[in-house]
Formats: C-alpha cells, structure tokens, sequence
C-alpha cells in the first residue's frame, strides 16, 4: 500500500468503508444503456447513444475522441455532475441515474475526485485551504482537515507551498494542488478531463506521472483527453465518435526506460521533493 | 461550517474593499441616521423629565376651570380654605401655596432691575432645593408675620446691587400698588444646565426673587389657585383626585368644573410628542436603510455573476445547494452587519460629539444598539435571499464552464 492508504490509516471510518466496498463489487463504473439527449428546444441532439462500458477497481483509462465525439458528454455524467436522458449508470455499486442534485453533491463529494483542465482552484484561497474544501464540506473537523490537506500537498510535492496563492504557484504546481484536493476524501474514482491541456510538456508529463503512481497504489483514475502522448500513459483506452464507443482496447503503459534521458531521470525523482521543487522554479 | 462561511465571508470583503464600503455605506447612513434620530428624541426625553424633575414631578395646580361661565366670589381660593386642605391631607401634602407671584420694578440707587417675585411658604425649599450661598432662606416668623424679606439668586443679585452678596442690602419695589422697602435675607446659586436655563427662562438681566406668599395674598386674602406637591408621587393621582373631589364640593360644584394641572401629565404630552416625532424621523430614516438593502442585493447579484465558475467548483467538490446559499447569504448578512456597526458608530458619534457641544448627556441606549445590528443583518439577509438563491441553483456544468 502507498502513502495515500497510509494517510487514510488516519481517518479509520474512511479507510473502513473502502474496506467494504472493495468487497462488494470489483465493478466500480457500470454504464448500461446509457442516453443522453440535449434538448435545445428547436431540435433534439443525441449526446450519447447507448453507452455500455464497465470500469473496474484500479484501472487506468483513457477516454478520447475528438471534440463533439460525446467524452465530455460522459466525463460530466461519470462525474455526477450531469444526469443522463435514460439509462443507468453504477457508480460503486449505486445507481446514481435517478439522484436529485443534492444526492448527487454527497457524491460528488465522497467518490469522486475532480482534475480540470484549467485547475479550478479557488482563487485568493491557498493551497492548503483549497485542498481541505472537500473535507469541509464532508463535515471534517478542523484539525483532521489541515492535518490531511498536509499530508496530501506533501504527497504531491508542494509541502513546502501549503501556504501559497493560486496565483505564485506555476501551472503544473496548481495542477498539483488539485490533485490533492481531489483526494481529500479518498474517493474510488479519480476523474481528470484534459489534466494537461494548459500544461507544458515537462508538467505533463510530472502529471501523467502522478497519475500512474496513484493507480499503482490502487487508485480508479479515468482521463478524458484528446492526446495520444498521454493516453499512451493509461492501461486502457475508450475511444469516442459520434457519441459512440469505437473501440475499447488495453494499452500497454509508456515505460519509464523507453523514454528519453530527461524524462527518465523526472520520472525515477518523481516523487523526490527536491528535486521537484527545483524543476518547478525553473518553470516559475 | 458557519465560521469557514464567515471566514470565507470576510475575505470576500477583504478582496473588494473599495466596493464592499461603498456598498455598506448605504447601510452605514441609514443605521446611523436611525440611531442618531433615536438617540436625540431620547436624549430630549430624558433632558424633558430632568427638567421636570427640577421644577417637581410630583406638582399640581387647582383651579376654577376656564370652561366654567358663571364664576363666582367663592371659586377663589383662601388663605383659610388652604389651612383646612392642609389639615385634611395632611401627610399627603408635601407643600402647599397661594401660587401667588407678580412683577414690579426694584429699586436700588439709581439702578432699576425689573423683579418677578414668586410668594412661597417657609418650607418651599424641602420640595425645590436650592443651593444657599448667602445668608438664610425665608423662615416661618417671615411667612406668618408678612415680613417684608426676600431671597434671591447671585445673578438677580449681581444685576440688582452689583455684588452676589447681598445679604442685608434693600432695594425698594412697588407690589400691588403699594411702594415699600424690602430686605435681602439670602442669595443663592441656581444649577441649570443650559437647555434648563433654556426652558425655565433664562435670567441675565431681570431679577427674580422669592417673598413670603402671604405678602402677595394680602390685603384681601383672596387667590385664583392652588399649587401644591404631593408626598408621594406613586400614590399622588388619586390624592389629587380626592382633593379635587373635596374642592369641588366645599365649593358646591362638579368635580369637573375645577381643573387640575399636573406636572406628570405635562410631562407625558411632550414624552408623547417627542416620541411621536422621534418615530416619524427614524421611520423615514428607516427608508434609507431599504435602499441600503437593495444596494447590497444589487452587489451581490454581480459578485454571485463574477464568482459563477468558484460556485461551479464548490459543486463539483461536493458543496450542496444549502451550502451555497448559506455561504452567499452570510455574505451579505456580514456585508450589512459591518454597515451596521460602523453606522452605529457613526450615530453614536455624531449624538455624542453634538451632545458634548450642547452640554448635556446624550443617551444612546444599547438596546437600540443590538436592535440597529440586528435589523442591519436581517436586511442583508433578506435582501442576500435572491442572489444566494440564484447562486445555489446554478448548474454545475454551465458554471464551471464560465469564464
């Protein structure tokens, strides 16, 4: 188990209900069925047509397609934030098609953990305060908030910026930061649209790191993007036209040695604070 | 929660100074307006029952009342007729007198100083205290032997003779058509405060001075009313009805036919007034405190508008429609409440800075106070109500979509 298991030893009811649930089912995303209609008013438009696609616990997928193909479409309703036309869709067992929008926010805020393209951090908020908002509105207590919120900007190399703006922290830094604070609540399921669409290459690639680290130490992580390099980071790959699966092939991940010289040596250090925070001020 | 809310309230506050005080500003004036109006209507009312105080609360006059069209010789009022109503009452009375006063021209060399001359009994002084500085006050041999000695204030005295001291000098005044020469037995100081002076009538260049009231009754002993000061002020209205009753039929009339003039009821028609009038001025100030409202309703609706896509990100980390409200809505609660203090500040600065220059103690009472911040914060809320709502209803998607 990773350091994220073992920051979650601290909150036992937390880590009791993975527990649980792991045992319950493998199956943490099930889609049967799934349709969703935009209803402009002069005319219907099909978003997505009759989705079925099962995710398991601890996979690492890509979903892509080019834009309109209907992934953003499914990135909103995998993560709750949008309900589908008809259909059903399982999230850890659950059948969240029906919700009302506040059944939907408990969820939101228990299963899922959101990365966006554009960061969406609070602003004027810091790093540390960000990352205990989901925890806030879980009803966490104060010192369990900042005690985690520390330990999880540790965990994604920015201990030492817990105090720091949005503002004075670099793209990749906030990105950073959102990570945590998707993880805030130890969610199943880790939903990341375009995670590197404002990124440089090297933060990209710090980030896809990021990911693969987590789904090593046993985190559900589904990325919705447009780019074969960081596909070509996942396990498996759902590819989208028209509001339609493709395809739905296993990938087999990037290896760290095939990659250049540069790369490599980012990707052994990854986790090497120091060594972090160095490239970062670069970027700075 | 409620204290991230407030956290979070504050450095919404924090972010946009400049607006968030011109916002305010509409409250700050409207609960300082009220307060200050308030404040002036109660600090008149307390200066109002002060003065009243001084010149007794517990005092009344009886009289033949002027509706009465057939007045006769026994509606007026003697000396005698007064001795039984002091035997009857008795403990009830505190003092009694002929109310009896007149003017005249005083006369000292060659200086002339225009004297009002009030008559009292010896012991007028148990129910209007003044301060002695000089000399004695008026004594029974006085009252009984219509001595022609007199008691006045230093200012009467400093017109009159030039000194404050004028224990002993005499002057000479003409009182109901009669010239004689009059005694000053004793001086003293009187205490007003300048709205007191202002009301009672400020002496500086006349004279006042008071004579034994039996100087003034005499010579056909015959007098238009009673003044009188009752013992004890939480019993006195039905003494005084009783007294009027007794009056009326030691005289052969109505009850209805005397009219009795009490201090307290007086007293009451301007608490009323001032009242009235201080609800009338803060009910209009109140207006400005609406319009502070809307301000605040207005601000919120743009701060809900820029922070469209924070609200986006607040849904998509859990963050229900109730959590959302209530952040907006503490908002503006804080946004108004921070109005309300400062414009209680402000009211109560401006009734004390102007009390001050006015000399007397201006009141600014607390509950006034919590009423003021607590309306303020009501009117945030209430008016917070629309744009936290239209908050909390945004769809996650279209607001995280927002730029």
């Amino acid at each position: 188990m990773g350091l994220f298991n073992r920051g979650s030893e601290k909150g036992r009811a937390g880590s009791r209900l993975q527990y649980m649930t792991e045992n319950i089912s493998e199956e943490l995303i099930r889609l049967e069925d799934l349709v969703k209609i935009y209803d402009t008013g002069a005319l219907k438009v099909l978003g997505l047509k009759r989705i079925n696609l099962t995710i398991h616990r601890g996979e690492f997928v890509a979903i892509m397609g080019q834009s309109g193909s209907g992934k953003s479409t499914l990135m909103n309703i995998l993560g709750c934030l949008d309900r589908p036309s008809m259909g059903h869709y399982y999230l850890d067992g659950v059948d969240v098609a029906a919700m009302n929008p506040n059944e939907l926010s408990l969820i939101r805020n228990r299963k899922i953990g959101f990365v966006f393209q554009s960061f969406n951090l609070i602003s004027r908020t810091s790093a540390l305060k960000n990352v205990e908002l989901p925890m806030t509105y879980a009803h966490r207590n104060k010192r369990f908030r900042e005690q985690r919120a520390r330990v999880l900007l540790e965990r994604v190399g920015l201990g030492k910026r817990a105090e720091h703006m949005p503002n004075e922290l670099s793209g990749g830094q906030r990105q950073r930061v959102a990570i945590a604070r998707a993880l805030a609540n130890e969610p199943p399921l880790l939903l990341a649209d375009e995670p590197t669409g404002n990124l440089d290459t090297a933060a990209s690639v710090e980030i896809m790191e990021l990911f693969s680290q987590l789904h090593k130490e046993g985190t559900t992580v589904v990325v919705v993007t447009h780019e074969e390099e960081i596909a070509a980071f996942t396990e498996r790959i759902i590819r989208f036209r028209d509001g339609e699966i493709v395809s739905d092939s296993p990938n087999a991940p990037r290896e760290p040695g095939k990659k250049a010289d540069s790369i490599k040596e980012t990707t052994e250090n990854g986790m090497d604070r120091s060594n972090v925070t160095e490239g970062e001020e670069q970027l700075c | 929660m409620l204290i991230e809310n407030m956290l979070m309230a504050f450095s919404a506050i924090r972010a946009n100074k400049m607006r968030s005080f011109l916002t305010m500003l509409g409250i700050i004036i409207g609960i300082g307006s009220v307060i200050s109006i308030v404040s002036i209507g109660d600090t008149m009312r307390s200066m109002f029952e002060e003065l009243y105080r001084k010149i007794g609360i517990t005092q009344a006059y009886i009289a033949i009342g002027y509706w009465v069209d057939d007045w006769r010789q026994s509606d007026y009022f003697t000396l005698d007729e007064m001795e039984r109503i002091k035997e009857i009452f008795g403990d009830e009375i505190a003092y009694i007198d002929s109310d009896a006063f007149t003017s005249g021209d005083a006369v000292c060399a060659r200086t002339t100083v225009k004297f009002n001359y009030q008559g009292i009994d010896y012991n007028y002084q148990e129910v209007q205290p003044v301060n002695m500085v000089y000399g004695r006050y008026l004594n029974e041999g006085d009252v009984l032997g219509r001595r022609k000695n007199v008691v006045m204030d230093t200012t009467s005295a400093m017109n009159l003779f030039g000194v404050e001291n004028a224990v002993g000098r005499t002057f000479r005044t003409t009182i109901y058509g009669t010239m004689d020469e009059y005694t000053v037995v004793g001086v003293y100081r009187k205490d007003l405060n300048p709205f007191q002076a202002m009301m009672m009538g400020a002496n500086t260049e006349g004279g006042e001075a008071f004579v034994p009231y039996t100087i003034l009754t005499w010579p056909n002993d015959y007098f238009y009313d009673i003044r009188i000061f009752a013992q004890d002020e939480a019993t006195m209205d039905t003494f005084f009805d009783s007294l009027k009753t007794y009056v009326a039929k030691s005289k052969g009339r109505n009850p209805e036919d005397f009219r009795m003039e009490t201090a307290k009821a007086q007293m009451g028609q301007w608490d009323s007034m001032m009242g009235g009038l201080a609800t009338a001025v803060g009910g209009i100030a109140a207006i400005s405190l609406l319009v502070g409202g809307i301000g605040i309703m207005n601000i919120m609706l743009v701060s809900v508008t820029e922070r469209t896509r924070e609200i986006g990100i607040r849904k998509s980390l859990g963050a229900r429609t109730r959590d959302i409200m209530v952040q907006f809505l503490t908002e503006s609660a804080i946004l108004s409440a921070c109005g309300g203090i400062l414009g209680i500040l402000l009211g109560g600065g401006i009734v004390t800075l102007g009390g001050r220059l006015l000399g007397v103690q201006a009141i600014v009472k607390p509950a006034v106070v919590v009423l003021a911040v607590g309306f303020s914060a009501m009117v945030g809320i209430f008016f917070g109500i629309y744009p936290a709502s239209k908050a909390a209803k945004k769809d996650p998607i279209e607001a995280l979509r927002y730029e």
